[in-house]
């Protein structure tokens, strides 16, 4: 009889099972894509229906959540974030903010327009009922009981192997103030990481963290089906296509959007946006290109559509190809902290009134950074709580690689009033604000400060990957990337996943390079230490110098300052022209040339092609003989200037 | 006399104090100046900013742990910036005897006037960093505030128009009240009058009975220095190459003498201004007396 009981139980947990199944499924639809199939692995179906209140900056909705259990195990625990609650002032995101500063907030104090939060007011289970008190918030990261950005649910029964579940949740948001990223702004708002998003499974387990101040997000790939409904003189943009927009008997408008395997889903809304339009003849097929402006910055559509789409082009060209059908680009208002972030299909630019031509940070650089998020978060979608550098850090690698295309590497971040600088330029002084505090493969929330954080995940990821670049050739790299690209779109890799298509690709051991580069802090540092020339026979007292006779004896020490080891090529010129090149392995501290011949040494240089992008000092890495005192002269020409100006400045108004 | 008359005739004056803010800046420069040579002179990475400038690596520069800190360069810059404030104050009295002569003073009698005056140009000073000080942080102040009103403006141009009809405002304001003080100065030389405070009150009458003429002088004098920076900026980028040391310090020290020209100028305003004031008194005065000698 316990056989017959336990075979009873199987049979019934099976038709229980089947039964779920055969009703539910995530879609294959195609309808924002320019692809006849899916492109990913659909794990998620959401389905939203929102109403939004401007005047008091909430929302209500309901979210049906489809989940396809692909884990390989039976689950009967979800995690679902809630990212909103990080909006609080004993949450973990403002208590490390408060300790070690955001990307735009030290909180020196609390202004209690900031407060948001996500209130699920019932969570139910398709067949299972109404769970909602078994929700329980987690910490999985710090043990902060304050924190309630991650909430767990334990079901009855659990979601067998490649089972279906549905989710069907009540929620409230209150959105803040925007402080970071999401919220509201006198009559606008974007709402990112609004809904309640469930965790993902990677590598047998699940993958959630608590919203810290260092980190971003990590969800699934699946189809989104949301429907906003918001004032009727609301603009609404949203990622995904558009489906429908239409004004409702009560007055209000309701716009809908389809998105096909995207990983999140934002929106915005305001009554003064003015929108522009263009077509990007993708690879795959038309991508509908909308730019959302504030109304002061219409005369920089020009400039927003023509940099989007110079970067929609190198981005295809570069890496692969951009598979949906639309792309929205929003202009928040200026000063708003919900500029330059990305969501799939859909992201934030950020310009304002005056923004000059020649100085291309705003908007240019914004927007070309965040459309390549499309790439490197969009469609290779890392895990950004733990692996900050490789979607910020390989697209600031990127911003390098396409900015230099579109307006040539002298001129790719500035070309104003006789000043120029590149965007690899760009990404040194901030790689050099915290060169050594800090790993590449250090987890987001676990850097140092918000300092390290910026200049590790971005700038110095950039640098060692143009170093890369250097030593194993651009074009290997480029074919790296590419592949690297191709193959894990659409899916989760890891940073061995990316290192070893490298290695793949260029056929080379690199671990001594990745070893330091990634998962290290050492500090490279090269320096041409001294040189010196003298003749051979120095100790004549009746010896004549004379050009192209005497025979000098002449040493090059170079240096390692510090502890990144790594071969470099050194190129020692003589007066009379001629040039010799080392190569060192820089495996000692120094090292010494000796040359005897009928010319003295001119200069010294490590590197000459210019290939390392990491060295924390290029101004040790040559030395003159003949000191040229030109440039300290020009500069201290335009202190002594500014000197001369302060004086007059002071004197013409208190004399 | 005219004001431009004055400044002509004493272009000595214009030159000494411009070579002495040159001499001066040259000093405030040399920490700088030791630090920038040491890091530039021997290596070839230097010419990204000596053919253009690339700005990237005038950071990278500042970021070296052996440039040393920026704050030595710039606390010593601002101690020479002091100092040539000092030395217009003490030199101040000598200028504007001699631009109330329609002759060349001696040497002597342009440093007796400043060792004369010192004591009263510092008060003079001292009362006009009060005055002025309380004025500024109110009307700063008061735009701040208004700018932050502004802020709830959908439109971000309106802050940016509200601040910048401030500045003008207060511009204006803070101008007026300068030329308050440049006719206390003025009368406290050429009165000799050692009691600054009783100087004070007058200044201020003359100042507030003929505001628009003196303002608008003022005003003008400001907006040509403004024309000549902007020119001379535009100037320096169109013809001087990049790497032409000697052809920026020309161009920019050009634009340096000629501003200082400008507030000469104005000093030079109220000097002929309180001169004719005078004659006009004392028209007035040979008028009643001959008036009254005539009723008697």
């Amino acid at each position: 009889m316990p056989v017959a009981r336990t075979l009873g139980s199987f049979f019934l947990f099976a038709a229980v099972s089947w039964t779920q199944s055969a009703d539910l499924s995530i879609p294959a639809t195609t309808s924002a894509i320019n692809s006849p199939m899916p492109l990913s692995q659909r794990v998620v179906h959401y389905e939203i229906e929102a109403k939004y209140d401007p005047q008091k900056h909430a929302l209500d909705a309901t979210e049906t959540l489809t989940y396809h259990n692909l884990t390989g195990q039976a689950l009967d625990t979800f995690p679902f974030h809630l990212y909103l609650n990080g909006f609080q002032p004993g949450s973990t995101f403002v208590r490390e903010g408060k300790r070690e500063a955001t990307r735009g907030q030290d909180f020196e104090s609390w202004d209690p327009q900031n407060y948001g939060a996500e209130e699920i007011k019932s969570f139910e289970v398709e067949g299972q009922g109404d769970l909602t008190p078994r929700l329980q918030f987690v910490h999985p990261d710090d043990d902060n009981a304050d924190d309630r950005t991650v909430a767990q649910i334990r079901l009855p029964k659990p979601v067998p192997i490649n089972g279906y579940v549905q989710f069907k949740i009540k929620w409230h948001d209150q959105f803040p103030k925007v402080l970071e990223r999401t919220g509201w702004d006198k009559d606008f708002l974007l709402a990112g990481q609004w809904f309640p998003k469930v965790g993902v499974w990677w590598h047998g387990a699940w993958n959630y963290h608590q919203f810290h101040a260092y980190t971003e997000f990590f969800a699934d790939f699946g189809v989104y089906d949301v429907k906003i409904t918001v004032p009727q003189n609301e603009i609404v943009g949203a990622s995904g296509v558009e489906v429908s927009n239409s004004v409702n008997p009560d007055g209000m408008r309701t716009v809908t959007y389809h998105g096909d395997d995207i990983h999140d889903f934002a929106w915005t809304a305001s009554p003064r946006y003015r929108d522009f339009f263009d077509t990007f003849p993708g690879s795959m097929g038309p991508v509908k290109i909308r730019v959302m402006l504030q109304p002061e910055h219409i005369a920089q559509s020009e400039r927003h559509i023509h940099v989007l789409k110079e970067c929609m082009d190198r981005a295809e060209r570069f890496y692969g190809p951009y598979p949906y059908k639309a792309v929205t680009l929003v202009d928040p208002p200026a000063g708003s902290q919900s500029f330059g972030m990305e969501y799939p299909t859909f992201f934030t630019g950020g310009t304002d009134w005056l923004a000059p031509k020649g100085f291309l940070e705003e908007p240019e650089f914004t927007i070309e950074h965040e459309f390549g998020h499309q790439y490197w978060y969009g469609m290779v979608a890392t895990n950004e709580f733990e692996d900050a550098w490789m979607d910020e850090g390989i697209n600031s690698y990127s911003d390098v690689k396409i900015m230099d295309s579109i307006y040539g590497p002298e001129a790719s971040w500035i070309n104003w009033f006789g000043a120029t600088g590149g965007a690899r330029g760009r990404m040194r002084p901030f790689y050099m604000s915290a060169t050594d505090l800090d790993p590449l493969a250090r987890k987001g929330w676990q850097y140092a400060n918000n300092a390290s954080y910026g200049a590790v995940s971005y700038a110095k990821t950039a640098v060692v990957l143009l170093t890369l670049e250097g030593v194993i050739g651009e074009d290997t790299m480029m074919r790296a990337m590419r592949t690297y690209f191709t193959r894990y779109r659409f899916t989760h890799p890891t940073k061995e996943d990316f290192l070893k298509t490298i290695e793949e690709v260029s056929g080379k051991d690199l671990r001594w390079y990745f070893n330091q580069a990634v998962y290290g802090t050492e500090v490279l540092d090269y320096k041409v230490l001294k040189v010196s020339s003298y003749p051979v026979e120095w100790y004549r007292p009746d010896l004549k110098e004379k050009k192209g006779e005497t025979e000098y004896v002449s040493n090059v020490w170079i240096q390692r300052k510090e502890n990144f080891v790594m071969p470099i090529d050194v190129e020692v010129k003589f007066d009379n022209g001629e040039k010799v090149r080392e190569h060192w392995n820089g495996q000692d501290r120094w090292v010494r040339y000796a040359y005897q011949k009928k010319t003295k040494v001119a200069s010294v240089e490590i590197d000459p092609d210019h290939k390392i992008w990491v060295d924390r000092d290029n101004f040790n890495n040559s030395f003159v003989v003949e000191a040229n005192t030109t440039a300290g002269r020009k500069l201290v020409n335009y202190f002594q200037l500014i000197t001369q100006f302060l004086g007059q400045l002071l004197a013409w108004w208190l004399v | 006399m005219s004001a431009a008359g004055m400044v002509r005739r004493n272009k000595r004056y214009i030159v000494w104090f411009f070579l002495l803010n040159l001499l001066f800046a040259h000093f405030g420069a040399n920490a700088f100046s030791t630090h920038v040579h040491a890091i530039l002179d021997h290596s070839l990475y230097s010419d990204r900013m000596l053919h253009g400038f690339d700005p990237t690596v005038f950071l990278e520069m500042l970021f070296r742990p052996d440039f040393g800190p920026l704050r030595s360069s710039s606390a010593l810059a601002t101690i020479f910036a002091v100092l040539f404030l000092v030395a217009s104050i003490v030199f101040m009295p000598g200028v504007l005897l001699g631009y109330s002569y329609d002759h060349r003073i001696s040497r002597n009698e342009f440093f007796r006037a400043c060792s004369q005056n010192l004591w009263r140009f510092v008060r003079l000073f001292l009362i006009y960093a009060v005055i002025a000080g309380l004025i500024t942080a109110i009307l700063f102040g008061v735009q701040a505030g208004a700018a932050h009103a502004a802020e709830r403006s959908l439109d971000e141009r309106v802050p940016i128009l509200v601040q910048f009809a401030g500045l003008v405002i207060i511009f204006l304001i803070m101008t007026s009240v300068r030329i308050w003080f440049d006719l206390a100065q003025t009368r406290v030389v050429l009165q000799d009058q050692a009691a600054v405070r009783k100087t004070l009150r007058p200044a201020l009458r003359m100042t507030r009975q003929h505001i628009g003429h003196l303002l608008g002088s003022y005003v003008v004098i400001s907006i040509a220095a403004l024309v000549v920076f902007v020119a001379g900026i535009w100037l320096w980028h169109s013809i001087v190459p990049a790497s032409s040391v000697l052809g920026a310090f020309l161009i920019s020290e050009a634009m340096m003498l000629v501003l200082l020209g400008m507030r000469f100028w104005q000093r030079a305003v109220a000097v002929a201004f309180y001169l004719d004031q005078q004659m006009e008194a004392a028209e007035v005065a040979i008028s009643s007396r001959t008036t009254a000698i005539a009723n008697v």
